[in-house]
């Protein structure tokens, strides 16, 4: 049967606007397309201010209230990625150049009326440097208005409100924007509003309408109806149909473009799994302790492949034994299709009283042998009885000399 | 680097062949979780996976597998995060395709 996990995705753009992008996207699968969401929402970084310093402030606001108001104005984080730290990843102590934008507000009314603070008011003070020094690497990269409340001074976009004062009240004070994700506050956030919809008419009854008489008078479908066919009145459900057509519509509050935020959410995406990718590589730490029982089935495990402490031979991990994760080499690294046994290769298989005729009859083991692809596939060979010689370095350590043609391999750590 | 804490560790109680164990990942939410036992679960080798985020207040998930045959659990996670990160760069290629293909309204983007 075809079904849509046979297809490839397809994106379809339905509009595409300076602010915001309406797609389809079809053939995934729903954890997919709402991991896709909540990335767009919650984890593409951006600029806001996040520290405020009032100088003056005779408004009828208090300061809070106005350095509240002020976190929430948008500003153009372009290529934020590039043109500016995370203060927690900065050399200095709380905020330079490299890490932080500083922003200006100084108004005092002097008419006999009302007046509008606005984010036209904000004024980004330029990054100084002192005589000879050239601009860090970080400074080249920002755009001309990188930091400036988005759309400043243009005609055609209104300003943000801060505040209003009358004659004789005067507001001044200083901000610093920070570079942050919407995780840990919503300014941050890159979107205004995420649609996101699937299944126009319920027909996966993934939701139940509350209604007086008649669910279908009293809740009109959407837009994105019609796209999907409506339900015959005598369709039955089916509880084995899976959503696959995810509606989008991206709506950015102008610090980043929509196209920036979409390739920033996906790349975002992939950095997480490459991140947890990374994580298995450098070594999975496998539980201490556990009941006595346990610790002895475990208890080979730890003394052999791939915790990490047991120092020979944990897959990736121990460069010594040349073979890296991803390495051909044979050897130690676990995705190493080649033998060795992967995980096993310290594995008390071989282990097992030094006995090097054990193991290099065994193909899958032989260093550099039978491409063994998954290594998890012999526990026999890999995980085999815990010898209670494991311990004694000597004992093996000979064997790999004569069972493991390659002396780096045998140099690798067999001995530790 | 000093001492850094892990990204993911394998919890007690997994099988010593790992054909069953408990991923606990850290600093990941649902967004990683629900999408990678999705894929997970796609393999026909595995016979049970799923997630938690234990509690809201601590910034880890935790990941179960189960396979069949005693396969290794940590070979189909790898194998799901290579297919999912597949995935993104496919939705990405069709983004770029569709935005090629219609007409609309172009303007400058500042990035």
């Amino acid at each position: 049967m075809q079904t849509y996990e046979d297809n490839e995705p397809i994106v379809r753009i339905r509009d595409y606007k300076p602010d915001r992008v309406d797609f389809v996207l079809e053939n995934v699968d729903l954890a997919f397309a709402n991991s896709f969401r909540r990335v767009v929402q919650a984890d593409i970084p951006t600029i806001a201010v996040d520290m405020v310093e009032v100088e003056a402030n005779t408004t009828v606001l208090p300061d809070e209230f106005i350095a509240h108001r002020i976190g929430m104005v948008p500003l153009v984080s372009a290529n934020c990625d590039e043109g500016i730290r995370y203060t927690r990843d900065c050399l200095c102590l709380s905020g330079c150049q490299y890490c932080s934008i500083e922003l200006r507000l100084d108004v005092s009314c002097n008419d006999n009326r009302t007046m509008d603070v606005t984010s036209n008011h904000l004024e980004v003070i330029p990054p100084t440097y002192t005589d000879g020094e050239t601009p860090g690497d970080e400074l080249t990269k920002r755009g001309e208005d990188f930091g400036q409340p988005v759309g400043k001074n243009k005609a055609d976009v209104p300003p943000v409100l801060i505040c209003k004062i009358r004659k004789g009240q005067e507001l001044k004070l200083r901000c610093v924007a920070k570079k942050g994700i919407a995780k840990e506050h919503a300014k941050w956030s890159p979107c205004s509003a995420v649609a996101f919809e699937y299944d126009p008419y319920n027909k996966l009854r993934h939701t139940t309408y509350w209604h007086e008489t008649d669910p279908r008078t009293e809740w009109p479908v959407g837009e994105n109806a019609k796209e999907e066919e409506a339900p015959r009145d005598d369709e039955v459900f089916d509880f084995n149909a899976k959503p696959r057509k995810f509606y989008f519509d991206v709506e950015t509050d102008g610090s980043l473009g929509p196209q920036e935020v979409i390739m920033k959410g996906l790349a975002e995406l992939q950095t997480k799994l490459a991140n947890l990718i990374l994580g298995l590589k450098e070594g999975v730490d496998l539980p201490t302790g556990g009941d006595a029982a346990e610790a002895g089935v475990n208890g080979h495990v730890s003394a052999g492949g791939w915790a990490p402490q047991a120092g020979g031979g944990g897959w990736g991990q121990n460069a010594a034994s040349g073979a890296g994760y991803a390495s051909p080499a044979g050897g130690g690294g676990w995705s190493t299709s080649g033998g060795s046994g992967g995980w096993g290769t310290t594995s008390p298989a071989q282990n097992t009283g030094g006995n090097t005729g054990a193991w290099t009859t065994s193909p899958a083991q032989n260093a550099g042998g039978a491409p063994n692809t998954t290594w998890g596939t012999s526990p026999a060979q890999a995980w085999g009885a815990s010898s209670p010689n494991a311990g004694s370095g000597s004992g093996w350590g000979t064997s790999t000399q004569q069972g493991w043609g390659s002396p780096t391999q045998q140099a690798s750590g067999w001995n530790l | 680097m000093a001492e850094t804490s892990p990204k993911i560790k394998i919890m007690a109680g997994a099988a010593p062949d790992l054909s069953a164990a408990t991923f606990q990942i850290f600093d990941e939410s649902h967004t990683i979780g629900n999408a990678l036992r999705w894929m997970i679960m796609k393999n026909p080798k595995v016979e049970f996976c799923g997630y938690s985020v234990p509690h809201p207040s601590e910034n880890l998930i935790q990941l179960r597998i189960q396979m069949y045959d005693g396969l290794s659990s940590l070979n189909a996670l790898l194998e799901a995060l290579t297919n999912l990160d597949a995935v993104c760069e496919t939705v990405e290629h069709k983004y770029h395709a569709s935005l090629a293909t219609n007409d609309y309204e172009r303007w400058e983007e500042r990035s």
